[in-house]
Formats: structure tokens, sequence, C-alpha cells
């Protein structure tokens, strides 16, 4: 958990040169670097909604403007809408002295108790509703205004193409002049052919586009009504701006007007690598399914380092820190520490550091051996106890020495983990074959905090 | 086949239209008669876990970070659009600072990897809705008012007119009157208003304005240099050459959430004819009557809507800056430039 809590203590640098902890990492196995969110390409993968969990294609989606036709949000606070059913008598066409009782239903919010019934919406005689939806009063204005542009934009273009044309044109009639050979019949033909489309399209052009009748202009607007001024207002019944923005071409101004919003759909994001375009991360394509079709995160592929103790630090004083570092893949893996003197980019580090010579060795992952305590799976590994504090499992914590040098602030490290990994994206394509190994190197910064206060 | 591909590629994406307000974003998509979402322009910090606003920055690498997260959240959360290799229209003001133009081209082409932006004043961008090509346009935002006149679809430059008095004032204004008058009772026992400092939201002040028409004063009350968002416009009409002044005065065009105001429209209507009754006009002006224009569409996404009657248009690519361009000059051309790089 801890990997969680404070993810912010160690963290590790990206291929783009941020410092991001290692949960927020993927690991490309093909260019075998590691990414994070800010240089990986983001795709929309399947839209769904998520009331009712159902998958909608993307094509539908569009459609629907994005919308689910059967979920509902309630105006007034956002919350999801409830159906709720009624008994309604209806007189008996047959006999008027009986009435039958019929099913009625409205929508209700659980939350605010905002109903359908509150801003006058009839009540529907099925369950799915058939909600109508306003219509934007300006459609056929702004759709005329959009057809004529459209033509316009046609014609500019067309004219624009004509150009090219015409240059071209002129160098054919002049080879066309040259007739010395009896081209000409043969060249007035190929033009005649190739002209008959171009001139049948410059008709088109010829014709008048309609102009759009420009806007009315009024000289007059309605002045604010005595009840403004004279009426006490109630809040209450005004809508509030997110209320109004919610329908962005209806914003309605007072709680009378709210109509029930459909659901906005979310959608399942799969992430590639910006370089190799390989995936890095896929979800299955059910919206319930929290499992992933590819998942590179770098977690399950680096080792991780994190901070053992909260270490006493004290101002020019060499101080033993534990770290311990975690291996989550299922190879043993090796590991060497070095540091960064030298580097230009490091501006992170404050304090001196000095880390275990030796490479360490982590075992692998084992999952059963996570629940089997009795059988140590300890490969008699010869550990030397100044460097190795502990082994347990795939962790293992050992001793770096760090110097503060700064006197205020937190006391920041870092430092190069190189490891070897074991490649298995490659393997696959050849049964038999080892995976590939190769070293990777992981630029580590580790804030250990604050100096002991001196009492 | 790859003809056929091509096709529906370009079906397939739709143009993205963009509008980053002040307080407000409007963003769609084209040849919609409306925006998919109107949001809050503003985003969480990561680090601090503080809401802040995108235009309230104090480096450009702060606001490469909130532009690149906010975005994010519009292709993602509100539009559920792939961004990459996109068209995209982005309306903006004229008066919009380089520095937020040149980071919103650097995260668009660099880090989403859209394929084109075209970049429309918003003021131009409205007369679009209207079918006419000549007019006055007040676009009353959040921080500013400014008004520029469009003649034959060319903007007047000379005579662009702007004043910091916009939807902010409003909202300064009764923030100062409750500070002044308003009691607040808290443990049974009444204080004013003013040592509760933090109460006041801006969220709060949006939504108790629609009532407080004594507040929304600030807009006409002319300053130091007698300057208020109604003579804005008469000024603006008079930088003008005198032959377009009657063809602008007939085709005023109001844009901007502010306008939206219960009863600001007919206000407006009634301080330009007593202002021209003032000496100050009444010389130079021989203006008899003012027309408006009504919008198919709310005031506030007025220039979204011509811009995304702008996206549907097939001539879109040759009015746009093209990825492959930008990164050849590394830097957007301004509309004032007049130097001779490629377009």
């Amino acid at each position: 958990m801890a990997t969680f809590i404070d993810v912010n203590l160690v963290k590790y640098i990206c291929g783009c040169g941020k410092k991001k902890p290692v949960c927020k990492l993927y690991l490309c196995r093909h260019c075998l670097k590691i990414r994070c969110g800010d240089c990986v390409l983001h795709e929309v993968d399947t839209p769904y909604c998520p009331n009712c969990l159902e998958n909608m294609p993307a094509a539908e989606a569009k459609l629907k403007r994005n919308r689910c036709s059967n979920c509902f949000d309630c105006p007034n606070c956002g919350h999801t809408l409830t159906t709720r059913a009624t008994s309604h008598a209806v007189s008996n066409p047959e006999d008027p002295n009986k009435s039958t009782p019929k099913k009625m239903f409205y929508m209700a919010c659980g939350f605010c108790r905002w109903t359908t019934r509150d801003v006058g919406i009839a009540d529907k005689p099925a369950a799915s509703g058939n909600w109508e939806d306003k219509d934007n009063p300006h459609q056929k204005r702004i759709l005329s205004l959009l057809e004529t542009y459209q033509q316009i934009a046609q014609k500019e273009k067309a004219e624009k193409e004509r150009k090219k044309y015409v240059r071209r044109r002129s160098y054919l009639t002049y080879a066309a002049g040259m007739d010395k050979y009896g081209m000409v019949s043969v060249a007035a033909k190929r033009k005649g052919l190739l002209a008959s489309p171009s001139t049948g399209g410059s008709k088109d052009e010829d014709t008048v586009i309609s102009p759009v009748e420009p806007s009315d202009t009024v000289t007059t607007f309605e002045p604010l009504q005595d009840e403004i001024f004279t009426q006490e207002l109630h809040l209450e019944n005004m809508a509030g701006m997110s209320q109004r923005h919610a329908p962005p071409e209806f914003q309605p101004c007072e709680m009378t007007d709210l109509h029930p919003l459909h659901k906005h759909l979310l959608i399942r994001r799969s992430l590639r690598c910006k370089q190799c375009e390989h995936n890095l991360s896929k979800p299955e394509f059910n919206p319930i399914s929290i499992k992933f079709k590819i998942q590179l995160i770098a977690m399950s592929h680096i080792p991780e380092i994190r901070i053992f103790t909260s270490p006493e630090l004290n101002f020019d004083k060499e101080c033993k820190v534990i770290l311990t570092v975690c291996n989550p893949t299922s190879y043993n893996t090796n590991i060497n520490l070095t540091t960064l003197e030298g580097d230009t980019q490091d501006d992170f580090s404050n304090s001196k550091i000095t880390l275990p010579k030796d490479t360490i060795v982590v075992s692998r992952r084992d999952d059963a051996a996570l629940y089997d305590v009795g059988s140590q799976e300890q490969e008699a590994q010869k550990d030397d106890p100044s460097v190795i504090a502990f082994r347990k499992a795939n962790k293992v914590g050992f001793y770096v020495k760090v110097k503060p040098q700064v006197k205020e602030g937190d006391i920041q490290v870092s430092f190069m983990m190189k490891h070897d990994y074991h490649n298995t994206a490659i393997a696959l394509t050849s049964e038999n074959q080892e995976p590939q190994v190769v070293w990777l190197e992981q630029k580590v910064f580790v804030n250990l905090g604050p100096l002991k206060t001196q009492k | 086949m790859p003809l056929f591909e091509a096709l529906s590629y370009s079906s397939d994406k739709n143009v993205v239209i963009l509008d980053i307000g002040a307080v407000y974003t409007k963003c769609g998509l084209a040849g919609e008669i409306g925006p998919r979402c109107i949001i809050p322009s503003e985003v969480k910090n990561e680090k601090t876990e503080k809401i802040v606003k995108i235009w309230e920055f104090s480096s450009t690498e702060e606001l490469y970070e909130n532009l690149k997260n906010f975005l994010f959240h519009l292709f993602f959360r509100s539009l559920l659009v792939n961004a990459k290799d996109r068209r995209l229209v982005v309306c903006e003001s004229i008066l919009c600072p380089s520095q937020v133009r040149e980071t919103l081209a650097k995260v668009l082409f660099i880090h989403f990897e859209v394929s084109s932006v075209m970049f429309g004043a918003g003021h131009l961008l409205s007369m679009l809705t209207l079918g006419t090509n000549t007019g006055l346009v007040i676009d009353l935002g959040y921080s500013e008012t400014v008004v520029v006149p469009v003649y034959e679809g060319i903007p007047v430059i000379k005579a662009l007119q702007a004043i910091p008095v916009a939807g902010k004032a409003v909202h300064r204004k009764i923030e100062d009157l409750l500070k002044e008058t308003a009691k607040i009772t808290e443990d049974g026992q009444d204080k004013p208003i003013s040592e509760v400092p933090d109460c006041l939201t801006e969220e709060l002040l949006e939504d108790i304005k629609e009532i407080r028409e004594h507040s929304c004063e600030v807009l006409f009350e002319q300053d130091n240099e007698e300057v208020s968002v109604s003579t804005l416009i008469l000024d603006a009409i008079v930088q003008c050459p005198i032959d377009m002044r009657k063809a602008l005065s007939e085709n005023i065009v109001i844009i901007g959430g502010t306008s939206m105001l219960a009863g600001f429209h007919h206000r407006l209507r009634a301080e330009l004819y007593d202002l021209l009754k003032k000496p100050k006009y009444k010389d130079s002006l021989a203006i008899k009557e003012f027309r408006f224009h009504q919008m198919p569409a709310k005031q506030n996404y007025a220039a979204w809507l011509g811009g995304a009657m702008m996206g549907a248009l097939e001539t879109l690519p040759s009015k746009s800056v093209t990825r492959d361009l930008y990164i050849i000059n590394g830097h957007l051309t301004d509309w004032c430039s007049i130097s001779q790089e490629k377009q």
C-alpha cells in the first residue's frame, strides 16, 4: 500500500524527463523506455453509459451526441433520475361510470426530490418513457445559414482549383497551337472530353447562390417588467449557473424550465506509445469488467524502491537509511546502484549518498511463496550484513549512507539503478527461446524528509 | 480502397470547436447547432489540489500544464474524441495575449498532435450566425468589453474599443455592496459580512447577480475618462469613416455572457439614445436610429456557433495552420504580423 500512499517520495525519471512515482508510469516493452501519462497517446476506446453500463458503438454514440437514451440526470442536482410508477384512474370508454387503474410513470430524483411533475411534464404510460426532447427553436435558421455558407465554400474551393487547372491548360493550348502533325483535332477531341465535365461544373458554379436572408434587426427591446422591481425574488425559483449551462442550447433561467438531461457517456481509454505505436494499456471491451487486455504499467516490470523507515537525519553526519527494493517480475533480478555524479540533469539531490557497491540479487516474485511461510525459499545467498538489512520473499532491504548537506528543507538524494529485465514480449514469437535479457537504467529520486529537529 | 478510406477518415473526424473564455469554456463539434458543453475554465492542480483558473497563471509553464490538463478533460470527458490528427477551430479574442495563443498552439500541436488549428476572431465568427457581413460587434465577456466594427467582413481595427468593465466588474460591485450593507447571522448574532471575507465566492456572486440590477449600473457608469459600455459603442462609430457609420449603427450585434442579463438590451438602447443628445456626440454623430440584431443562439455561445459554422465548411483546411507548418515556423503568425511568412 505504501506505493499508493506517499507516492511522491520516491520518483523515477520518465523517458520525457519528468519525475513521476512508479505507480504512474508505464514501461513500453518494445522501446524498453519508461513512459508517463504525458508522453503516451491517449485514445478513445469504447463509450459506455456509467449508469446502465451499456456499451454503445462509437457511431451510435456520435449520433446521440454522447448521451445515453435511457438514463437521465436530474437537472436540479445532477443525480441520476429513477423511474417511478403510479396508478392513475382512467375512465373506461365503454362504461363512463367505471374507471380502470392504469400504470403511469414519472421520473424522480432520489437525492433532491425533484420530479418531472414539478415542471409540468406529463406522466408517461410506458416505463421507458419516450421522454421527448426539446427542440432548439433556431435550428432551421442555423441550418439554412450553414447550407448557404457551404455553397459559398464549395464555390471558393472550385475557383481555387480552376485556377490551377487554367494554368496547366494554357500550356496545352500552346502545344496545340504548334499544329505540325495534325494534333489539333486529337487534342481538341481530348480537350472536349476533358472539358465536358468541367464545363458542367462551371455551370454549377455560375448558378447564383441564393443569398440567405440577413437576420432581422429590431429597434426596441422589451423593458424589464415591473414585477422585477416590486416583487420579492425567490432565489429557490431561479436556476443556478451550472443548472443553466447543463443544457447549453436552452440555458433555462427559472426552475420551472428545467428538463431532464440525458446522461452523458463515459469512455474507456487505451494508451499507446508515441514512438513505436504499440499499445501500453487496453481495457477489455465489456465496461463491467475491470480487467485489461494489455497493461504495461511500470509497477509490474521495474523493481520498486521504497523508504523502509523514516530515517533520523543529522546535518553533515553520515546516517544509515534502509531502502527496500521489490522485484515484481517472475525472474531473479540483479541490481546495481551507482551515483548520478556529474549528471547535468540532476538538480534534485542536495546530499551525499554512499551506495552498496555489490550487485544485489532480488529473488523473483512467487505468489505461492507469499502464503507459504514455512519453506523459506532463500536461495542461500551470502549476504554481507553491512549491506543487506533483511530479505523477505521478493523484497530486499539494504543500507545506504546519506550525509545531509543542507540545514533546511527536505533531504533529497538521487542514484542510478541498473537492473536486468527479462523481456517476454519478443520471446513469445518463438516458443522455446529464452527471454531476451536486457539491462535497463532507471534514475531514482528519493525525498527522505527533513533533518531531525534538535531538541 | 485508399480513396474510400480517406473519405470515411475525413467524415469520421469531426472538427472540434473551442472557445476558451475567461470563466466558461464553450466546446463542441462543427456543424452542430449548440455546444456540447459549457464548463468552467478551470482545472484542479494535481500537486496542491486547488482549483485554478486557466487565465490566472504566473508563468508560461504553469499555463502549459493547466491547458494540457484542461484540454485533456475536454477531449476525453466532455467530447469523447481522440485529439490526434483532428482539426480544430479556436475562437479567440482579437486582444488575446500572444503568450496564451502560443502556449495553446504548443499544447495542441506538440502534446495532442492535432492536424490543424484555425484561429478565428470571435467577433468575426459571430457575424456568421447572422448572415450579414456588416455589424458593430460588442462582446461583453467576463473581464472586458470589446467593441469591434466589422464592415463588409473586414474588422475596422482602428476603431476597436475596449474597457475592462464586464461581468467581473459587476461581481466586484456586488461584493462591495454586500460588504457595505449585508449582515450575516452566525450563532444568533448579526455581524457585517465584511468580517467573514471568504464566504463570498465567485459562484455565489454569479448566482445572485440576476436581480441586483443596481449593481449592474457599473456597466453604464462613466469612469474618470467618461467611458462606459455605451459610450464605447458610440466611440467606435465615431472612429469609423463617415460612410460606414449608418450601416454600423443599424447592425449592432451584442454577444458575450454578461449581455444575457435580464433587461440589458433595453437599458443599453435607452443609454445610447440618451448619449446621442449629449453635446459630445450631438456634434459628431448624425445617427437617428439604432438597430440591433438578434442571434439564433444564446449570446454566450454566439462566437462558438460562428466557429461551428466555419468548421463545417470545405474551405477550413485552407484557412488553418497545419501542424507541419507550425513545426517549421516554430510559432504562430499573429494576425497583426506583416512578415512574409508562408501561410
